[in-house]
């Protein structure tokens, strides 16, 4: 009885994250070759316009077409995100792996970087990283990636530094195989139950991360959109134009909500416990 | 002993790395606080006499040696806009962000242990999945989402609040309080989503252990095990996440302090930073990195207490 | 000295040396607002025989004050505070004038050199001490860098020395002649014997200040001893900061606060039945600033090119609703008989013509550039938005880079490093002053402006006696801004507040204060 509720659960969760994300990777992808309308043409005559048969979404303050801009925004929201964790994820590696495998000093060292960048609260450390890194795609890929990577970090030293005394990896070392090979052929496959909900759960963190810093005025730059600074502009308009605001929110929710709930399934798939 | 000392050695100098990245970022990021005082219509004269009246002509690891120094004493410093002394200004606003904070992880614990208890009591069945589901959906809400969602619902439609209103806790106590729910609450919500999944797991964990059995076999209400027994002895770990959890909110915190306009810490901090003024913000940056440490901390020594094998490591 | 700001702001000029009771001409003032149209009416009154004393009254603003010693505080947020606690020899009014106010009259001799005042008497300050010659010396003395070389007021540089000539007078002489310096005399007068006027700011005007709570409100009391009988009307003032201008609003709905100036026009809108809406003319000049020395924009052709690629009526619908001015030069027409109305519509919208142009100046296809906007000033980077997607109808694709105000300080307006940038303009109270960044060697041309007529016009203006001359030469030197499109001015948006229905006699100013004394209750 209990085995089925699980599997009916991870599957529920499967299909609902798979759903949810991929409305927003669909928007993402076909906003390359086609959007009902020009994302960045401002018009005094739909001013606030309400959610019409001509504009599904609405109009914003500036009377530019709701609709296309959520789709068109959801795009960096997916870019970032996915090459963010990636660039989180290398680095975490290298770090993590290199603090796990040698110990000692090396192991104090970078376990007191990331420690330090722990300790500060993380929009604040992502906001001086963009600001010394340069705002704009590649700033936000790479300050984001750096402020999430001691968490992988983290699961990479302490995974390493309990598996790496196990006698297979001994014997392995025993006959010479060199550290790059036991790490990725031996011990990284491990690593997978936890990395993999953690990787997913990264996405919609990066996600939420990159919005914020948008909403903050410090992610994509207006007047591109993006699900972030689409917050920011119709703030002010949140009373009489609820719509600007209430889109692109719903696509955000869809993507955290989608990538939590997969990280949920891929969690049970693997029936690693914790929270 | 020895583990403590080394854990004190290891948090102060994550205080040091913090403060340096800090001072760091200041000399990279362009702009100068005695151009932001001065105003655009400055002369290149005025600007030079203010810059070495603050003392901003000095090298950074001058600079940082200086206030690591004043630091070390106690003295932080003087904000260079508002030209009052950080631990004054700080002293001003920490009440607020603690105060929310506070209250949150008061509604986390309150809300969180019945939901928890109650989706322990049958795992798999409807209540248990209900708010599994709904626990989900809160726990994936991106805050700035949130904090809107709750000023349009429940202030706007409902009109159980007024937005970014605020009353000091100079003026009146309950006002401040008042004027501090509705935020708290949007800090609180992805909290006591996280905290109850724990609080089930947790109690599962305990009721599956050999002397729960014998207890329900001596005729004990399932009432009574629960009181007696498998709450008390899931309360310690149950304390150790919830100290990461009151670090996680203090970052919360800091996020519906922006959307709901509160004059907390994370004002100053954002003052402080547009302005360049590097005491101030190096000021703010270390108390809030103090505090998170602190509850890391906590939560390390706790742990350590409950499974001693950590402390041989 | 010049000033820029995010909402509107509003400087009205007419010098005269006129002498009057500050009373009187309120009464004309309220009657000349009347006039004002577009589109919201002005409602307010000046303050009749027997207004209700008593009450507190709740401003909201939205820029943290952060400095309250008058002479250095330089930022407009300061200042609209400031103006209740601190007073000059002379006090700018409602209509833009300057009246006499702790000084009773004054006398500026024929070469413009020498300006003699005779001083108020019985002027108390807040701390119970009388003003006297000596507090008006040091304070001029302070605030011109007499003693220390640094002017912590540039624009009163030019004073050479000041000495008081007896118990009640002072005299000013200038380096060289100067007939327009009145308005930078009203500059606060401090007494001598408070050492740190920035933590005790005390001053002589209608409010004493009591406490500022950083983040959340400056709150300023009544001061009984002043010397206007009959002013304050309310016991307490508290300017309530929200930095933010959708919460200002909601609290504006919900009654916790009275007064709010700088509202967007939609906002206003939507509560005309619930509020009082004032509107009052601004002097603030919205543009695009092109750096001339960087190509393309060193090419004039490019920059007409751009002044006609833009369609101000529609920009300022979408920005403003429409309650905005286009403007095509360097002056705002609130500047009354200094605007040269010959200008009005200099470049009509015209698509086409911005084509060819571009394509004259060797730019058939358009080009790319970078524009940098402040990103606290939310009006600024809605405009870029609508400006981007206009000059992208003709080929110029600008892409926005949205800066805080410390970096655009230094990078774009210190260092002048940039191609083009959205910023308003404004000034205290002179055509001089508004005009003066434009001269070639100006340290505050940061478009890199240059062009030897202008300078030549500019100078002549200086040594002109007779105000009517140096009208046409100001409405000259507008002429010549437009002619070599030093910038693409687009805009001098209205100042819209709301006022609770329960008061009366809130007046807007033509510059960026808020004047408490006259407020009260029905």
């Amino acid at each position: 009885m209990q085995r089925i509720i699980r599997f009916r659960n991870h599957s529920i969760f499967l299909i609902l994250g798979g759903v949810f994300v991929g409305i927003v990777l669909f928007c993402a992808l076909i906003s390359i070759i086609y959007l009902p309308d020009d994302p960045m043409a401002t018009n005094s005559m739909t001013k606030l316009a309400a959610p019409s048969a001509d504009h599904l979404f609405g109009c914003d303050h500036e009377g530019r077409d709701v609709l296309s801009r959520v789709i068109l925004g959801s795009r960096p929201t997916v870019i970032i995100s996915l090459l963010g964790i990636l660039i989180a994820l290398l680095l975490g590696m290298l770090l993590g792996s290199a603090a796990g495998y040698f110990g000692g000093a090396p192991d104090h060292f970078l376990m007191l970087i990331s420690d330090s960048i722990m300790a500060f609260p993380g929009i604040l450390l992502a906001l001086v990283f963009v600001a010394v890194i340069g705002k704009g795609l590649p700033g936000l890929i790479f300050g984001l990636g750096i402020v999430f990577a001691p968490s992988y970090a983290r699961i990479f030293r302490t995974g390493i530094r309990q598996l790496k005394d196990r006698e297979y990896i001994l014997l392995a070392r025993l006959i010479g195989v060199k550290p790059p090979r036991i790490l990725f052929v031996h011990l990284f496959p491990g690593l997978v139950p936890q990395l993999a909900p953690a990787i997913v759960v990264g996405i919609a963190n990066m996600a939420m991360a990159e919005a914020g810093l948008s909403y903050l005025g410090q992610g994509v730059q207006i007047p591109q959109p993006s699900l972030g600074n689409m917050l920011m502009e119709g703030q002010s308009y949140l009373v009489y134009a609820p719509w600007i605001i209430i889109f692109p929110s719903i696509y955000l929710l869809f993507y955290v909500l989608g990538m939590y709930f997969l990280s949920e399934g891929v969690r049970m798939k693997f029936k690693t416990g914790g929270v | 002993m020895n583990y403590f000392l080394r854990r004190i050695l290891q948090l102060i100098g994550t205080l040091f790395v913090v403060s340096l990245i800090t001072f760091a970022a200041f000399y990279i990021i362009p702009g100068d606080p005695a151009r932001v005082i001065l105003g655009p219509e400055a002369t290149e004269a005025q600007v030079e006499a203010l810059r070495e009246e603050l003392g901003l002509n000095r090298s950074m690891l001058q600079t940082f040696s200086d206030w690591l120094t004043g630091t070390l004493r106690g003295d932080l410093g003087e904000s260079l806009i508002f030209r009052q002394p950080v631990t004054d200004l700080v002293a001003q606003k920490i009440p607020v962000t603690l105060t929310i904070a506070a209250m949150s992880i008061f509604m986390t614990i309150i809300a969180a242990f019945p939901l928890g208890i109650a989706a322990a009591r049958k795992p798999g069945k409807f209540a248990d999945q209900l708010i599994s589901v709904i626990g989900h959906f809160f726990l994936a809400f991106p805050p700035i989402v949130l904090a809107l969602v709750i000023t349009l619902l429940l202030g706007l439609t409902f009109k159980l609040f007024i937005a970014g209103e605020y009353v000091s806790y100079t003026d009146s106590i309950s006002g401040f309080i008042a004027s501090l729910f509705f935020p708290s609450i949007a800090v609180a919500i992805p909290k006591i989503a996280v905290f109850q999944k724990f609080i089930r797991t947790s109690i599962i964990a305990e009721r599956s252990k050999d002397y729960v059995r014998t207890a329900k076999s001596h005729g004990l209400s399932n009432m009574m095990v629960m009181i007696r027994h498998i709450l008390p002895n899931s309360l310690v770990p149950i304390i150790t996440v919830l100290s990461i959890v009151a670090s996680e909110i203090l970052g919360g915190v800091l996020v519906v302090e922006m959307v709901f306009n509160i004059p907390g810490i994370s004002r100053l901090l954002i003052f402080g930073i547009e302005n360049r003024d590097y005491p101030l913000t190096a000021g703010i940056v270390l108390y809030l990195a103090v505090m998170t440490v602190i509850v890391y901390f906590v939560a390390d020594i706790l742990h350590s207490l409950v499974d001693p094998r950590i402390r041989l490591k | 000295m010049s000033r820029f700001k995010a909402e509107t702001e509003v400087v009205k000029v007419r010098r005269r040396n006129r002498v009057g009771t500050a009373l009187v001409a309120l009464c004309i003032i309220a009657l000349s607002l009347c006039s004002c149209a577009n589109p919201f009416r002005a409602k307010s009154r000046a303050p009749e025989g027997g207004g209700t004393y008593g009450g507190e009254v709740v401003v909201g603003i939205t820029q943290e004050p952060g400095i309250f010693d008058p002479h250095t505080s330089v930022a407009a947020g300061d200042e609209e505070i400031l103006f209740n606690i601190f007073e000059g020899l002379v006090k700018c009014l409602p209509s833009g004038e300057f009246a006499p106010a702790l000084a009773t009259d004054y006398v500026i001799s024929d070469d413009a050199t020498i300006y003699t005042f005779t001083l108020r008497t019985g002027v108390v300050f807040h701390n119970g001490e009388p003003m006297t010659a000596e507090d008006v010396v040091y304070s001029i003395s302070r605030a011109a860098g007499l003693e220390t070389g640094v002017p912590l007021r540039d624009d009163l540089s030019g004073i050479l020395s000041v000495e008081a000539t007896s118990a009640n007078s002072i005299r000013i002489v200038l380096e060289s002649p100067d007939a327009e310096l009145l308005p930078f005399l009203a500059v606060a007068i401090i007494p001598r014997s408070v050492a740190d006027i920035n933590e005790t700011p005390i001053g002589t005007g209608p409010f004493k200040f009591q406490e500022y709570r950083v983040c959340e409100s400056v709150i300023l009391v009544r001061n009984n001893n002043y010397w206007q009988s009959g002013l304050p009307y309310l016991d307490r003032v508290t300017f309530k900061i929200t930095p933010d201008m959708n919460t200002a609003f909601l609290q504006l709905r919900s009654g916790s606060i009275d007064i709010f100036p700088y509202l967007d026009s939609e906002k206003a809108s939507r509560i005309e039945s619930d509020y009082q809406i004032l509107s009052g003319e601004s002097n603030m000049i919205h543009l695009l600033a092109l750096n001339n020395d960087v190509a393309p924009f060193d090419n004039p052709k490019v920059r007409e090119a751009m002044n006609r690629a833009i369609d101000r009526t529609e920009l300022i619908q979408i920005l403003m609703d429409g309650a905005g001015t286009p403007i095509y030069s360097g002056l705002s027409p609130a500047m009354g008989a200094y605007y040269n109305e010959s200008l009005n519509n200099a470049f009509p919208y015209d698509p086409e013509r911005a084509v060819e142009l571009l394509t004259e100046a060797g730019y058939p296809d358009g080009f790319r550039a970078t524009l940098v906007v402040p990103s606290n000033y939310r009006h600024h980077i809605n405009a870029a938005t609508i400006l981007v997607d206009q000059f992208s109808r003709v080929g110029i694709h600008l892409s926005v880079l949205t800066v805080d105000w410390a970096t655009w300080l230094s990078s774009v307006y210190a260092a002048r490093d940039f191609e083009t940038t959205v910023i308003a303009l404004t000034s205290d109270f002179s055509p001089r002053d508004v005009l003066s960044r434009y001269v070639s060697d100006a340290g505050n041309n940061f478009i890199n402006y240059s062009n030897p007529e202008f300078d030549a016009v500019f100078d002549q203006i200086r040594g002109e006696p007779d105000e009517d001359e140096r009208i046409l030469l100001y409405h000259r030197l507008q002429e010549i801004l437009a002619e070599d499109s030093a910038s693409v001015y687009f805009e001098d948006p209205r100042n819209i507040v709301a006022v609770s229905k329960d008061l009366s006699g809130y007046v807007v100013y033509p510059i960026y204060v808020q004047d408490m004394s006259t407020v009260h209750y029905n």
